[in-house]
């Protein structure tokens, strides 16, 4: 593990703000993350778990503070930029809507591939490797609608990991699965993280997977709570 | 492209409606522009068959206003300058002399037509209009009138008028024939005021042995107005090899009013035009426009994913073009079927009494729908393009909604 950061935040601060209401979601974050690490932001509901992830994976700009990638500000990045980084740097895992429904599990999954531009063969064949490696290529013909939410969320994870980005970022992957599909969504991801290396950063709520990571940040109101490092890869 | 179609083929009602919205218009359009031709070749026609022909050759001062029809003393010049001409299909000499028709205590005001009879048969229906009495050949000495002038100067076949012309190069000449045939004339004026004669006999009224005012042309291959090129082209053939004091007129000078409502007509067609895309386009905008706010959670994660916004607005806008092409084909090609069909059925047969002037002046009973290539792929490739453009505005607010926000929507 390098001793510089993959992911450093500085004083992060979001406020939500309407004509009639001003919501602080986060309340000045200084957090560091490391490669490889495989670390779960914990917290209540509205503790400013999903926004600390969408400013990390340059979906939403904070109020102030910065955001700091493999050592870069995010701050001054245009939106396309942004989407760059993106489809590049940042694999995603949505708590749910994640896949395309007029594409196949195997479209999905390289979907992200065609968007940087690999050639189709290529990338058919990256795809193909990644949900082997998940136990789910028999699905790559389907599509999502043809398939349990628990696979759903899979694809999901091998569409995030298949174009090796720095940093896999989930939001409540688990939130709509029972509990023996979310304890293998999270066992895969962890395999993932030992075997592959992948750097993950998951929100969750639910206490029972906290076990399994090597990490965990709590937040409460908007600040960090706790740090404790648990499972170590 | 295969996201494409399968979103197309996801919503079937959506992208119909907005197939047809295309496909609606360009099939109008077409059949439109079939109906359009049509008339106007049927115009055309009337004018150019008729009366004019499509070119006449006349002396230089014959369009001066208010004088009589200038007298081309010897047309032979003419006449061995169309000889030379490619692309001719039919000329012949002709002398119109303004005249006073008398019969006892009546006269009346008429033009005396001077035509070689054998030459006009091919083009003129004049003969099978005959009631009563025969129609003329070149050695006949009488004339032919219509029904209504028998009737003001109370003559039949086989009585005597007397014919008083007047020019002013020639003067004033004075015969006196019979009427050798009487006609049912299609329209009442020609019946009240045309006296036919043999040309050499009208060269006798008109006091000269050669003497023509016109010798009018039609050129071969020529269908309608769209065929002016080649109406040019034999005039300008012509202006190159006729003495200096001849003109070449073509139907547009010589029935401008006719002209002048073509050029109305194209104008009036492009704003029938420009309100059916408007109201296709309004339909493309509305569906495409539904249908990026049903997809506003998947829009958000194509964006999240790292999707550029151009790569956004292309997909919606390639969606939009492929509906806007198969509507665009598929309405031509509806369009052009449907007028072929009309043509395999023998054309458009014209109300009964319209359908009874048609035939008397010889000109087609039947409305023959037509319709060209460029203004179909016209009518098709405008039709696509204005529904892509509708497009750009849904696609424009899809490419710039923002991921988070998108991934929230609820419909």
């Amino acid at each position: 593990m390098s001793n510089s950061p993959l992911i450093r935040t500085i004083d992060l601060r979001k406020v939500y703000e309407t004509e009639a209401v001003t919501t602080p979601a986060l309340r000045g974050v200084d957090l560091d993350l490391h490669e490889k690490e495989f670390t779960a932001i914990a917290g209540p509901s509205g503790s400013g778990k999903s926004t600390l992830l969408h400013l990390l994976g340059g979906l939403d700009r904070p109020t102030s503070g910065e955001i700091l990638l493999e050592g870069r500000p995010l701050s001054g990045l245009s939106k396309d930029q942004l989407a760059r980084l993106r489809m590049t740097s940042i694999g995603f895992v949505f708590q749910a809507y994640n896949l395309i429904p007029v594409l196949t599990v195997l479209e999905n999954t390289a979907f992200v591939l065609e968007l940087q531009g690999i050639a189709r063969a290529e990338r058919i064949e990256r795809a193909r490797r990644i949900l082997g490696e998940l136990g789910i290529e028999k699905y790559a013909d389907q599509f999502p609608n043809r398939i349990s939410g628990g696979e759903q969320q899979r694809v999901a994870v091998a569409r995030a990991v298949v174009s090796e980005p720095s940093i896999v970022l989930a939001d409540e992957p688990t939130a709509n699965l029972d509990s023996a599909a979310s304890l293998e969504l999270i066992d895969l991801m962890r395999r993932l993280n030992e075997g592959k290396g992948a750097t993950f950063l998951f929100a969750t709520h639910d206490a029972r997977l906290l076990d399994r990571v090597s990490r965990v940040v709590t937040l409460v109101d908007g600040r960090i709570a706790t740090d404790e490092v648990r499972n170590p890869a | 492209m295969k996201a494409a179609i399968r979103h197309l083929v996801r919503n079937r009602r959506r992208s119909l409606l907005t197939l047809l919205a295309v496909l609606c218009p360009v099939f109008a359009l077409v059949v439109m522009f079939g109906f359009a031709s049509a008339n106007l070749s049927d115009m055309f026609d009337t004018v150019t068959r008729v009366d004019t022909g499509h070119l006449q050759i006349r002396h230089v001062d014959t369009r001066a206003a208010g004088s009589a029809t200038a007298l081309m003393q010897d047309p032979s010049h003419a006449l061995e300058a169309l000889a030379g001409i490619d692309g001719i299909e039919w000329y012949t000499a002709r002398l119109d002399l303004p005249a006073l028709a008398s019969a006892g205590d009546r006269s009346r005001t008429v033009l005396v037509q001077g035509v070689v009879p054998e030459e006009i048969d091919p083009i003129s229906s004049t003969r099978s209009l005959i009631v009563a009495g025969t129609y003329l050949t070149s050695d006949s000495l009488g004339v032919v009138i219509g029904e209504e002038l028998a009737d003001l100067l109370k003559v039949g076949v086989g009585d005597d008028l007397v014919l008083l012309g007047a020019h002013p190069e020639t003067g004033v000449g004075v015969l006196r024939v019979p009427v050798v045939g009487i006609v049912d004339a299609p329209i009442a004026e020609m019946g009240r005021s045309v006296v036919q004669a043999p040309l050499a006999l009208t060269r006798q009224l008109a006091r000269s042995a050669t003497a023509a005012t016109a010798v009018v042309v039609r050129v071969a291959g020529v269908t309608g107005p769209w065929d002016s090129d080649r109406i040019d082209a034999v005039a300008a053939n012509l202006r190159a090899v006729l003495p200096a004091d001849y003109g070449v007129l073509d139907w547009r000078d010589l029935v401008p009013q006719v002209d002048v409502f073509l050029r109305i007509l194209n104008p009036a067609l492009l704003i029938v035009a420009a309100i059916f895309f408007g109201l296709g386009a309004l339909v493309v905008l509305n569906t495409v426009y539904l249908s990026v706010m049903e997809r506003t959670r998947e829009l958000g994660l194509v964006l999240s994913l790292g999707a550029s916004r151009g790569r956004v607005m292309r997909s919606i806008l390639s969606e939009a073009g492929i509906l806007a092409g198969v509507g665009a084909v598929g309405g031509a090609l509806g369009g052009v079927g449907l007028v072929w069909i009309v043509e395999a059925l023998g054309g458009i047969p014209l109300p009964a009494e319209y359908s009874a002037f048609a035939k008397a002046v010889g000109i087609n009973s039947v409305l023959h729908l037509r319709v060209d290539a460029p203004q179909v792929l016209l009518a098709a490739a405008a039709m696509a393009a204005v529904a892509v453009l509708a497009a750009w505005v849904p696609a424009l607010r899809a490419s710039n909604l923002e991921p988070v926000e998108a991934m929230r929507y609820v419909e």
